[in-house]
């Protein structure tokens, strides 16, 4: 079955060329528990941290505005050493030095646990919702894009990515207790590299979609399907036709692979 | 009929249902401050759209008759008026004569597992009650009830020999089906081109898509006030009228645009003043639902208020106001095109829940309990959405394990007989007590 750890991987390439272009990293540790991830935090975390919502008006900051340029990705592992726990990278603008900005945002939560499976995956996605978990930090609630605010009243108590970074993670880790790693990239520099981080994730929503898939079907629902297939009289030549895909699927892709090697 | 006996017939109705609404429009006057302006700014655009319609029948000018999903923004481009097929059901349900027009289509013989929606406008067509336009936009999705209405039209007298066009809809839902339905969407403007004179200018349709796209970051931002608790409005304002506004009469409008502004300024100012939606004196809102369908149009009245004055609950997100759009990229030709087709194929509402996997129905319920803080989920269950019957499941076990109840109910959106007020009411109220909500 596939997983993330391709994209794990892609995204740490991604992160080495963006160093490699000069582009300046700052970095945050902070591994551990989640208490000591909350420990000295200038916002409360956790269910209604953020009881209220945060007006246009009342917005210190906005990230990932879709015209500015948006993309996001959680990926799980259950190989721990992939992710380096407790790291917090960002290319970009911070917080405090973009009051009134519209700032491009691109941000890949990344955890891993030993046994971590994935009928974990839907539990893990579900821990990372950030809703009202975030003082002074407010996602609009959309299907796709990450396009969020920031109060003013948090940004003048100092709340920067690092303390995002550390929010995130201590939701994640909270809300599932099998990882035991997380590591967060934030990218504010510019729409273009938006654009070429969400070229390399996009890929891991269609993993994920999978894996949501293959979890509801053991539990007895196709999700393509609108009919259950315990009581469908054609059970048998859906499967059937099934198995004739992703027969022709491998066929297509053995035969590009074919095509691609010859000289 | 014959077409000339059919136009003098459906104008006359056509005239009855505008009339309709012109009176509710006289009653919004009445209304002070901003959410009476809002409402009847909301009027003036619907019956603007159905003036221009009369307009039409009346000196035999070009006009089509197709649905919220066929990229209206193509239409308004255009500047071609158009009427949605199922109209009277979605948006003129409150209409004194919708009940008898249901036993009408019993007496003709239309059988009634087949949904209500669906059965009014064959209805309608069969009876001549419908203005017969110069082309028809058909439906092939998201359910097999609504080709059925088309059917209808190719036998019928007077409509035999308009032209239709059918966008052929994907089976899936990923970007090679995106770039099929795009395709389909550019036919079906050659199409409309070629049968009603009118032509699609692109720089004309550029200035629609970013108005359109104005209005739909309006609609995105007054959603979010909704997140607030209390919810600054309930069943009867922003909701489900945003959709009507931004998808059923003049997609890409400034009339449009300037209406999302007042429906946000409205909220922000119920928000300031710690209102929420009910004006009743000592009012408190005490249960927040998720109305996982269209609105009970036929009954309302019967329902909704009940529900806010008697459990202090409020539709806080219901199918129709939920927002999983994007914004139309107006950067080229193509990127337009992608925009509608991903649009109308995966984002409308009840295409995305009729037509997509069934796991649009497990992610929307997960991020709007969560991010609206929803006390319960209403599965209406309508009888004409058989097609989310078994993903009944799948939303049950959705809420399972977001431990928030989720109640079935199964009604008739439009016709109150199939089950009756006092049973919803009854339902709803031991479902809640049963539960310990409110």
């Amino acid at each position: 079955m596939a997983t993330f750890d391709e994209y794990i991987e892609k995204v740490s390439r991604y992160v080495a060329e963006m160093r490699s272009r000069g582009e300046r990293a700052r970095e945050f540790d902070h591994p551990g528990s989640p208490e000591k991830l909350r420990e000295g935090l200038p916002i409360e975390v956790g269910p209604s941290a953020n009881p209220g919502i945060i007006l246009r008006s009342d917005s210190f900051l906005e990230l990932g505005n879709p015209e500015a340029g948006s993309c996001a990705a959680f990926l799980w592992t259950d190989r721990p050493s992939l992710i380096r726990d407790g790291r917090i990278t960002l290319f970009g603008p911070g917080i405090q030095e973009s009051a009134e900005a519209s700032l491009p945002f691109g941000q890949v939560l990344m955890v891993g646990g030993d046994g971590l499976e994935p009928e974990d995956h839907e539990k893990l996605q579900q821990a990372q919702h950030v809703a009202d978990q975030i003082e002074g930090y407010m996602v609009r609630s959309a299907s796709q894009n990450l396009w969020s605010r920031l109060s003013k009243d948090v940004a003048a108590r100092g709340f920067d990515f690092e303390t995002l970074g550390r929010a995130l993670m201590n939701l994640v880790k909270t809300g599932a207790p099998a990882v035991s790693a997380a590591e967060v990239l934030f990218v504010t520099t510019s729409k273009e590299d938006i654009k070429r981080l969400d070229g390399i994730i996009s890929g891991a929503k269609e993993v994920g979609r999978n894996i949501l898939k293959e979890t509801w079907k053991a539990r007895g629902y196709d999700l393509d399907c609108d009919f259950d297939c315990a009581s469908c009289k054609d059970q048998v030549v859906c499967d059937e036709i099934k198995d004739v895909i992703v027969a022709r699927r491998k066929k297509a892709e053995s035969d590009e692979s074919r095509g691609s090697s010859s000289p | 009929m014959d077409r000339d006996a059919v136009r003098e017939k459906s104008l006359a109705r056509y005239k009855q249902e505008r009339d309709w609404f012109a009176l509710l429009r006289e009653a919004t006057k009445q209304v002070p401050g901003e959410e009476g302006r809002l409402q009847e700014k909301l009027l003036t655009i619907l019956l603007d759209s159905k003036e221009t319609v009369v307009d039409c029948v009346e000196n035999e000018k070009p006009f089509i008759a197709g649905y919220f999903c066929n990229a209206p923004e193509l239409f308004h481009a255009m500047d071609l008026p158009w009427y949605m097929l199922m109209e009277t059901p979605f948006l003129a349900a409150s209409a004194p004569y919708l009940l008898s027009d249901v036993e009408g289509a019993e007496n003709m013989g239309i059988g009634t597992d087949l949904c209500t929606a669906i059965r009014l406008p064959i209805y309608y067509i069969e009876s001549g009650l419908m203005p017969v336009p110069t082309a028809v936009l058909g439906l092939l999705y998201p359910c097999d009830g609504a080709p059925m209405l088309h059917q209808v039209l190719e036998h019928n007298k007077a409509w035999q020999d308009v032209p239709i066009y059918s966008c052929d809809p994907p089976y899936t839902s990923d970007e090679r089906a995106v770039e099929y339905f795009a395709d389909e969407l550019r036919r079906m403007a050659d199409f409309l081109q070629k049968h009603t004179g009118k032509t699609l200018d692109m720089k004309k349709l550029v200035e629609v898509c970013e108005e359109s796209n104005r209005s739909y970051t309006l609609w995105q931002d007054y959603n979010e006030l909704r997140r607030s608790v209390p919810c600054p409005h309930g069943w009867e304002i922003g909701g489900a009228q945003a959709f009507a506004i931004s998808q059923c009469f003049v997609a890409g409008d400034p009339r449009c645009t300037d209406w999302f502004r007042q429906l946000y300024k409205c909220g922000e100012l119920k928000i300031r003043e710690g209102k929420g939606a009910s004006a009743t004196e000592g009012w408190k809102e005490r249960i927040r639902l998720f109305w996982f369908d269209i609105m009970p149009y036929g009954w309302i009245f019967e329902l909704m208020p009940w529900l806010e004055e008697e459990w202090g609950a409020v539709i806080v997100m219901d199918m129709f106001s939920n927002f999983p759009y994007t914004l139309i990229d107006t950067s080229s030709e193509k990127t337009i095109f992608h925009g509608l087709a991903k649009r109308n194929l995966l984002d409308a509402p009840m295409i995305r829940q009729a037509r997509g996997t069934a796991e649009n129905f497990s992610n929307d319920i997960s991020r709007i309990v969560k991010d609206y803080k929803i006390d319960c989920v209403i599965w209406p269950g309508h009888m004409g959405h058989k097609d989310g019957a078994a993903t009944t499941g799948i939303m049950r076990d959705t809420c399972r394990e977001l431990a928030v109840p989720f109640l079935h109910i199964g009604l008739d959106l439009f016709d109150r007989r199939y089950t009756s007020p006092d049973e919803v009411r009854e339902k709803i109220s031991q479902y809640f007590r049963g539960m310990g909500i409110g």
